[in-house]
């Protein structure tokens, strides 16, 4: 009869033992829904997520991933872009005309003109805060690149859902949404993962808002009003 | 002698970043191309119209019903450069002088800015920052197939031949407040619809090379003999420019409000051609308020004064103080709209020829219902209904006060 605590059988139990107090432990999600005043889900709200201690490190190391800004139909894809400080993000113009990006917030000014079919280069947010994008061509044009310096964040989708995978610990949470007025306020903004449940937020929303889109009918788009 | 690698190299990194950008700019120039068809059912219940060179303040009148082609009209935007864009708007239009003529024709100087100030600047012929209603290809409105008293004004006797500024400053959450300013000619028999016809309410925008009827057997010909029997709206008799200035506030996507000063600083005392320079001079304000559950709001309003012919103990041959003002509320659900606005207007006279009559006040409604079918065809349906009291009447055997009324059913078709 083998003996249960021969060499065979001890190894790759230390072998497991040792893995499971080295290896960082499964990720948590963090997940949620927003919606405004009347239940409505909103689309576009960022929730950023920062540890209470200064474990930042972890998510730290690696090269920083080059994002996409597109613009598509005389519009920006997507109107909520949020990036991490020091990201390059890219403008490739998958539209058959020029546009002319810029964008004049304290958190990053600059312009590119995007010639059709000739790429131009990345454009590094290097400050955190938000930058609220432009076309001098196309007047309805608008994108906001939320920068920030939260190791983990997130985007809730078109029916307001969110969800964020991190290492185990206490976190912070923050949303942001460019027509909710800024700072929102959350109840509990502090939680201890495993999350409990699914967190609900319910936010303020102007109710005229500035989606980026053309102008609906084409009795709009051909007079331009502005000086 | 040897030509070194690098310095071959770097004529030829230059060669090809120079080649590159000349190819890169030749994707300017861009063209857009806008434009509207109008057709039209009319059931009119008015007065003869002023285009008739009666004094209705309609564009048809009598009692009758009809059909048109309202209008045709064709806007052409070259995008020059990053900066510069041309924009000339054609149009054919039911009882137009020139089958095809010109309402705007500019060119606009719009550069990026990447700091809160931007300034921009227009040169050419356009028209100025007045209307909040006439935000449509052409000119033509959302909200109505008639403009507003104030607008069918601008439409007719107002247009801007010069070079205007703009200069604004635009705050991080949207907002900006602006100042312009434009230097203008070509404009110097603006106010004689006003003193000879008094408001009317239709929507005709007069062209380049426009003649506008004035109204006959009320006395013009004896008064002022060497006025010709129609109006020119933008020729310039004195030789003196006039200018116009102003500012705007926006609270972004909402609230939009305007204010100018114009003043066309004519010489009333000037006459070529068969037209006199009438000195006018106006306030004007708009708000536009986009307010809760779709509905909008327009109110715009005017004061002013225009004045012309010689002096006679202190007092000139027309001098005439004219004021309006309006109130649109609209609603959309969806790609359905309804809007409903009321107009006020006023003349009074201060001149040594009250026989020659300017005076006049009234009151209006425009009710309006459009329906917008895959982005470019509309359906309206509208009722107009002016109340107005005109001293002058009497001189073609009319009561002074007039009730007018038109039906309109319009199909119109955007590209």
């Amino acid at each position: 009869m083998a003996n249960l605590l021969s060499p065979v059988f001890l190894k790759p139990l230390f072998g497991l033992l040792a893995a499971l107090l080295v290896t960082p432990s499964i990720a948590e999600t963090l997940l949620g829904d927003v919606s405004d005043d009347n239940g409505a889900p909103i689309a576009d709200v960022v929730v950023t997520v920062m540890p209470t201690t200064d474990r930042l490190a972890v998510a730290n190391s690696g090269k920083p991933v080059i994002v996409k800004l597109d613009q598509q139909s005389r519009e920006f894809i997507p109107h909520v872009l949020p990036v991490r400080v020091g990201t390059p993000v890219i403008f490739p113009n998958s539209d058959d005309i020029q546009h002319h990006v810029y964008s004049f917030s304290s958190a990053k000014q600059f312009e590119i003109k995007l010639y059709t079919g000739t790429p131009a280069k990345p454009i590094v947010f290097d400050r955190p805060g938000v930058a609220a994008l432009g076309c001098n061509i196309h007047d309805w044009m608008l994108s906001y690149v939320f920068v920030t310096d939260a190791p983990y964040f997130t985007k809730s989708d078109a029916s307001g859902h969110w969800a964020v995978e991190v290492p185990p610990g206490e976190y912070r949470l923050s949303l942001w949404h460019p027509d909710a007025s800024a700072p929102i306020a959350l109840p509990n903004d502090t939680l201890r993962t495993p999350a409990s449940a699914a967190l609900r937020h319910t936010i303020n929303i102007k109710a005229r808002r500035q989606t980026g889109k053309p102008p609906e009918t084409l009795q709009s788009q051909g007079y331009r009003d502005e000086f | 002698m040897k030509v070194s690698p690098s310095f071959l190299s770097a004529i030829l990194f230059t060669l090809c970043s120079s080649l590159k950008l000349s190819v890169a700019d030749s994707t300017f120039p861009e063209f857009t191309l806008h434009g509207l068809v109008d057709l039209r059912y009319q059931h009119t219940a008015a007065q003869p119209s002023w285009t008739d060179n009666g004094l209705g303040k309609f564009r048809s009148g009598g009692e009758n019903n009809r059909f048109l082609i309202n209008e045709g009209a064709v806007t052409l935007q070259t995008r020059l450069g990053w900066d510069w864009t041309g924009t000339v708007t054609a149009k054919y239009s039911d009882g137009q002088k020139n089958p095809l003529d010109l309402t705007e024709a500019f060119l606009q100087y719009r550069p990026v800015s990447t700091t809160p100030w931007r300034l921009g600047g227009r040169l050419g012929m356009f028209f100025p920052p007045i209307s909040l209603e006439n935000t449509g290809t052409a000119w033509s409105s959302p909200y109505t197939l008639t403009s507003s008293v104030i607008n069918t004004w601008v439409g007719e006797e107002l247009r801007t031949f010069g070079g205007e500024a703009h200069l604004s400053y635009q705050f991080d959450n949207g907002d900006s407040l602006g100042a312009f300013a434009a230097g203008l000619a070509h404009n110097d028999t603006t106010g004689s619809l006003l003193a000879w016809r008094g408001w009317s309410l239709h929507d005709y925008e007069a062209t380049l090379n426009d003649r506008l009827a004035l109204p006959e057997n009320i006395g013009i010909g004896t008064h002022f003999p060497q006025q010709a029997l129609m109006t020119k709206p933008f020729v310039e008799v004195d030789g003196r420019p006039g200018y116009y200035a102003g500012f705007n506030a926006e609270h972004a996507e909402t609230i939009k409000f305007r204010t100018l000063f114009y003043d066309n600083q004519s010489n009333p005392e000037t006459i070529a051609n068969g037209q006199y320079a009438w000195h006018t001079q106006f306030l004007s304000t708009g708000l536009k308020v986009e307010l809760p559950w779709q509905l909008t709001l327009v109110s715009q309003g005017i004061n002013g004064r225009t004045r012309m012919g010689e002096k006679s103990a202190g007092k000139r041959a027309v001098d005439a103080r004219f004021w309006a003002a309006s109130l649109l509320l609209s609603k959309t659900i969806g790609t359905h709209r309804f809007s409903l606005r009321h107009d006020h207007f006023g003349i009074d006279e201060n001149d040594f020829l009250p026989q020659d009559s300017n005076r006049e006040n009234g009151q209006g409604w425009t009710a309006n219902y459009n329906l917008t079918l895959a982005q470019r065809h509309q359906m309206n349906f509208e009722v107009t209904y002016l109340d107005s009291n005109r001293a002058a009447r009497t001189n073609l055997n009319q009561s002074s006060k007039q009730e007018e009324t038109l039906w309109q059913i319009s199909y119109r078709l955007f590209f």
